[in-house]
């Protein structure tokens, strides 16, 4: 009888276990190298988030998986590797067989990370597969700031401080980028928090002068009327204020988005490369995907394999000299 | 009221209630898993409330957040190895109720306090929600700050009688998260050109290290001297253990959910200030640390009392409480609802479906959970020693793995396991050391934050840090009177923490323990160091 009862015992905890590995341990099967001939893909295709779980990288990949596990004709497997700003993700992604089983979830820091001297990744390591996003920076001030145009704060003397979602990060360099182009970076302070959901909390309370985060983190707060737009990084987007200006209009020669794709290390067969491109912009155009990119305010804008690598290369080069500029520049 | 009416209707739909009992199971399952977090079980389950509607995907979501936070407690309690962070304040006291055979009481003294504090949270949830929003906006990072200094000082309480190390145990975790990229230049420290290292160390492989695995060695150390299967025993209910234990759990609550509602703390601190709180309040602290009913109660209460706590941003602002909260925003927004002011005018079903749903949440689990434990604590009593210890380690292996994908994890779980046994047998408390760990990041970023805004000190004095500052001040003085009014002078305490006897010591069972668990009591904490003990129980 207690024999019985312990074995019970044992099995509930193996059970146990056993969900812990399904739900943890789901790779490797991936990584074995392909038959080769055959049709690809014949075994599930991994794909490494470089972000956490819930964040924008994260829930426009699983969506976009979600229906690519049907155009692409394999199962699709997601795993979140974060940390160091997106390099411990990305190096996973980099250093995993090119065989076209493994991709990894892009965005902008890809091309900064080299040159901050967190993570030796060059636009020569990794092949694009496609863009499926682009999102430009707003920067706002809360409602009852006395600054009504990025021209007030141009114009005045004051000591400016903005939240960004972090050093190093696409929206503190965004903001530099814009100083740099107006003739104000000696005057306004970056003031790095944690995410754009933090740095919005601080402009919403007043704690900060403005605010440099993605059109669709800002969204709701604009909708909601508590933070003011002043300006876009990039091109208009159609649920802000029509009378929001762009920085081009405004005189400022400055662009900053953010974007979201997918890419695979160097060296995959050019054929894979543009299956998986097929098959992902297949899952992109879906309706399903489309409702959601809606829904959540981040604008769809695609690239294809080549125009996309291209992007990443200019955005490389470009992002070297700004951080060179305003010295976080290791190189 | 009208809005009550349909918030009450949405909810009572067959579909949804089966939605959140389906909800609270897959909780109690992630949040028992160490390593395997709320956030993590609500991200993957996310993208199944898409096809569903809005308040049936968040009753799904909201039975996992609030199952998997109170069942991070279950191998807290029963094996020193908290499911998920907010859980580790109720390893010490949870645990030793184990070890003296009272497991199933310890469990239904979780279940119980996670549950009522759930309920108290969301009733101030949906009583006050667009008032209490102004506190998260108003806590700015000169606040931040403060109240990370003002939650150092649990580090105080939880080593009591063996200060010195215990501040050492604090310093070294706080060490320990300076490591990786600076949080405000993004500067690498203590990083060696390791890529690792740059990523920074998370406190979740640590904490099991630290609290599971290094127990699971002592297990296995002791285990050829002693009889470890301790016989459990019955508990039964009554009023008068009610009556002792809800002054804490009412204390709990609010402090919960008072640190619920500041964006980006969270539960994993709460825990900790409330345990302190309620050992502050009490009269006779002898036995916090070694299986106070009132310290669990307390600590499991914050735990789930900020869960509600956490919505409050979240539903007004559509500022994230907590990770977890910021996954549940993604529940929303993928059917094009805003949270933020307009959700309350523009969607009240939802919204008055979210608080009635969530009080159904912690109905249903304060049933699965008080039904349970009875067979959880089974689990630890029939599973012999021999599995039981091994099957920790696995279990602890794999969520680590799982946390970020990173064998990296794992080597730092494992580090952190001899680093737990040895300090243990040096009789060094372990929880300033994840005390440190969590709140040394917060302090310094509030801090270098509050600095560039404000580019001096004066921030210092605005009205909410310097009623913060007083607030540490306070406790300061507190804990320096407790060691005096305790040993007579400094001096002796500091000498006594180096004249600790080494492991095997037989412990003084508290003189005012019930008889019956002296036996346990003894055999079992002769396997840890119980450093300076004697003196604090003779005056108590």
């Amino acid at each position: 009888m207690t024999t019985t009862r312990r074995r019970c015992a044992a099995a509930a905890l193996a059970a146990a276990f056993v969900l812990a590995g399904c739900s943890g341990g789901d790779d490797g099967e991936g990584a074995e190298a392909d038959g080769g001939s055959g049709s690809f893909p014949s075994q599930p295709i991994n794909l490494i988030v470089p972000y956490a779980a819930g964040g924008s990288a994260d829930s426009t990949a699983r969506q976009l998986a979600a229906v690519a596990q049907d155009t692409c004709g394999a199962p699709i497997i997601i795993r979140n590797a974060t940390g160091g700003s997106g390099a411990v993700g990305f190096q996973a992604t980099l250093s995993s067989p090119a065989d076209g089983y493994t991709v990894g979830s892009a965005s902008i820091e890809l091309t900064m990370l080299d040159h901050m001297g967190i993570s030796e990744i060059h636009p020569d390591d990794y092949e694009g597969i496609l863009q499926y996003s682009e999102q430009p920076i707003v920067f706002g001030v809360p409602a009852d700031s006395p600054y009504q145009s990025l021209q007030d704060v141009i114009d005045s003397d004051d000591r400016v401080t903005v939240a960004t979602s972090g050093t190093g990060g696409i929206y503190h360099l965004g903001y530099e980028s814009m100083a740099l182009a107006a003739g104000i970076d000696d005057r306004t302070v970056n003031v790095p928090f944690d995410g754009a959901a933090s740095a919005l909390q601080a402009a919403l309370g007043d704690q900060t002068a403005m605010v440099s985060v993605g059109a669709a983190e800002m969204r709701p707060h604009i909708e909601s009327g508590a933070i003011r737009p002043l300006a876009i990084a990039g091109d208009p987007v159609d649920y802000l204020p029509e009378d929001v200006p762009t920085l081009h209009e405004l005189g400022i020669d400055s662009e900053t988005t953010a974007i979201l794709g997918l890419y695979a290390p160097a060296g995959v067969p050019q054929d894979r490369i543009e299956l998986l491109n097929e098959c992902f912009n297949e899952a992109r155009e879906s309706d399903q995907f489309s409702d959601y990119m809606e829904t959540t305010g981040l604008n769809q804008r695609y690239r294809d394999a080549q125009e996309f690598d291209q992007f990443m290369g200019e955005e490389y080069d470009r992002f070297g000299e700004l951080i060179d500029e305003i010295g976080m520049g290791v190189h | 009221m009208e809005n009550w009416a349909i918030g009450l209707e949405a909810v009572a739909d067959p579909t949804v209630l089966l939605l959140i009992v389906a909800g609270v199971l897959i909780g109690i399952v992630v949040g028992a898993l160490p390593g395997i977090s709320a956030t993590v079980g609500v991200a993957i389950l996310l993208p199944f409330t898409f096809v569903m509607e809005p308040l049936q995907g968040m009753m799904l979501l909201l039975g996992i957040y609030g199952g998997a936070v109170y069942a991070g407690s279950i191998p807290a309690i029963l094996v020193r190895a908290p499911g998920t962070p907010a859980s580790a304040a109720s390893v010490a006291d949870g645990n030793a109720l184990t070890r003296k055979g009272q497991a199933e009481r310890a469990l239904k003294i979780s279940v119980l306090a996670s549950c009522l504090g759930g309920i108290f949270g969301v009733i101030v949830l949906a009583l006050m929600a667009p008032a209490l929003a102004s506190i998260a906006l108003g806590f700015g990072p000169a606040a931040y700050f403060m109240l990370a200094l003002l939650a150092l000082t649990v580090v105080a309480s939880v080593s009591e009688g063996r200060m010195v190390k215990g501040l050492i145990s604090g310093v070294i975790g706080i060490g320990i998260a300076m490591i990786g990229l600076d949080t405000i230049q993004g500067f690498p420290r203590l990083t060696f050109g390791s890529a690792d290292l740059t990523a920074g160390i998370n406190y979740i492989p640590v904490m099991i290290g630290l609290f599971a695995v290094s127990e699971a060695f002592m297990q296995f150390e002791s285990k050829a001297k002693l009889k470890l299967d301790v016989a459990t025993e019955k508990f039964k209910a009554s009023l008068k253990w009610l009556a002792r234990i809800s002054p804490s759990g009412l204390l709990g609550s609010v402090i919960g959910f008072i640190i619920g509602v500041i964006p980006g703390t969270g539960g994993d601190i709460g825990s900790f200030v409330a345990y302190n709180e309620a050992k502050r309040a009490a009269r006779d602290k002898s036995k916090f640390g070694r299986g106070d009913e009132r310290g669990l109660a307390a600590a499991e209460a914050a735990k789930n009392s900020g869960t509600a706590g956490a919505m409050v941003p979240m539903l007004t602002l559509g500022i994230p409480g907590d990770v977890t909260s910021a996954v549940l925003i993604g529940a929303i927004t993928v059917h094009g609802l805003q949270p933020g002011p307009n959700l309350f005018s523009g969607a009240p079903d939802l919204v008055y479906g979210i608080f009635i749903g969530f009080l159904v949440v912690y109905l249903v689990l304060l049933i699965l959970g008080w039904l349970g434990s009875g067979l959880w604590s089974k689990l630890i009593e029939r599973v012999p020693s021999s599995y039981l210890w091994p099957s920790v380690i696995v279990l602890a292996v794999i969520g680590c793995y799982s946390l970020r994908s990173s064998a990296f994890d794992v080597l730092i779980m494992l580090i952190s396991a001899v680093v737990g046994y040895v300090l243990a047998k040096a009789g060094f408390p372990l929880a300033p050391l994840i005390i440190g760990m969590i709140l040394g990041p917060i302090a310094e970023a509030g801090f270098r934050r509050a600095m560039i805004i404000e580019g001096d000190l004066s921030w210092i004095f605005s009205p909410l840090p310097l009623v913060l500052l007083i607030l540490t001040l306070l406790s300061v003085g507190f804990a320096i009177w407790r060691e005096f009014a305790h040993h007579g002078s400094l001096s002796e305490t500091i000498g006594m923490d180096n004249t600790v006897p080494p492991t095997g010591a037989t412990p003084v069972v508290t003189a005012d323990g019930p008889s019956g668990e002296q036996g346990a009591a003894g055999s079992v904490d002769s396997e840890k160091p119980a450093p300076s003990r004697s003196s604090g129980q003779s005056d108590s």
